[in-house]
């Protein structure tokens, strides 16, 4: 795939199973395709860094892009978020049935979220789990820190736990910091996007 | 007592689907479970199982570095001193 970088290259290369490797390259070859379209730039001078946490930024000829960006797939699903400026994360999330769920969620949910996903019906359970993931993971790559961050620390809005679609969310170590949440999950998959303005 | 490895394998093959291996399959020691198809949530779970399994509390920041079993491994041991 000559869209992609020597980097990208590398590292479609060490995925071992063809179906991961073929979802990586269909991924990198849609970003670049958007971020040409939307920095009207040529490919070959598109070139992405990673932040300390392995967060990617994109630079056009050396220099950092006016734009940010964040990338998730999950089974035949993709999602792309961009935004002028500040910083953005995204997850998506194919609802599959998780034989170790309880597990997961007394790994990564916070204390009222655990309640809440403890009395819902089963499946339900794993409807709701999904919804709360995608959120706290979109939040946490919004920010930076991505899988450095315990995200059992932190819980999702209550308005958002009840349904609302959208809302806003601050950090608490960085409360002057705030984060646009929305909740784009359907019925096939769970997805979410975070948002802020801020740089820092 | 099992080694640290013997112990990895075991929760790898309990808890984590690694696209294209089996349980009880050879484990790579190189590979990344993020490029072998292993969910972030699941990796999230996977962390706490180590530091259950081990009864040592692995920092957020530091398992995000340990992604490969073989850095896992060689952290686990450093650790045991």
């Amino acid at each position: 795939m000559s869209w992609l970088d020597r980097d990208e290259q590398q590292r479609r290369d060490r995925f071992l199973y063809g179906g991961a490797r073929q979802r990586f390259t269909l991924c990198r070859a849609a970003l670049r395709s958007v971020l040409c379209r939307e920095l009207d730039c040529r490919n070959e001078h598109l070139a992405f860094e990673a932040s300390e946490h392995n967060k990617p930024s994109a630079t056009v000829r050396g220099r950092p892009a006016p734009i940010s960006f964040n990338v998730s797939h999950s089974g035949r699903h993709g999602l792309i978020a961009l935004a002028p400026g500040g910083r953005v994360g995204v997850d998506v999330e194919e609802r599959v049935p998780h034989p170790n769920l309880d597990e997961l969620i007394a790994a990564v949910m916070g204390p009222n979220e655990r309640s809440e996903l403890a009395a819902a019906p089963r499946p339900r359970r794993l409807h709701l789990f999904f919804n709360l993931w995608t959120m706290k993971e979109a939040l946490s790559k919004a920010h930076g820190m991505g899988l450095s961050m315990d995200v059992a620390r932190f819980e999702i809005p209550q308005a958002m736990r009840e349904g609302s679609a959208s809302g806003c969310f601050r950090f608490a170590d960085t409360p002057d910091v705030a984060w646009r949440l929305h909740n784009i999950s359907t019925e096939e998959f769970a997805a979410a996007v975070a948002h802020s303005p801020d740089r820092q | 007592m099992s080694s640290t490895e013997e112990r990895i394998r075991a929760l790898v093959d309990a808890n984590l689907q690694i696209e294209g291996r089996s349980a009880g399959q050879p484990m790579r020691l190189d590979l990344n479970i993020i490029d072998a198809g292993v969910s972030s949530a699941d990796v999230v779970a996977f962390w706490r199982l180590v530091c259950e399994e081990f009864g040592i509390d692995i920092p957020a920041d530091e398992f995000a570095g340990l992604l490969t079993p073989g850095d896992l491994i060689a952290y686990l041991d450093a650790q045991s001193g």
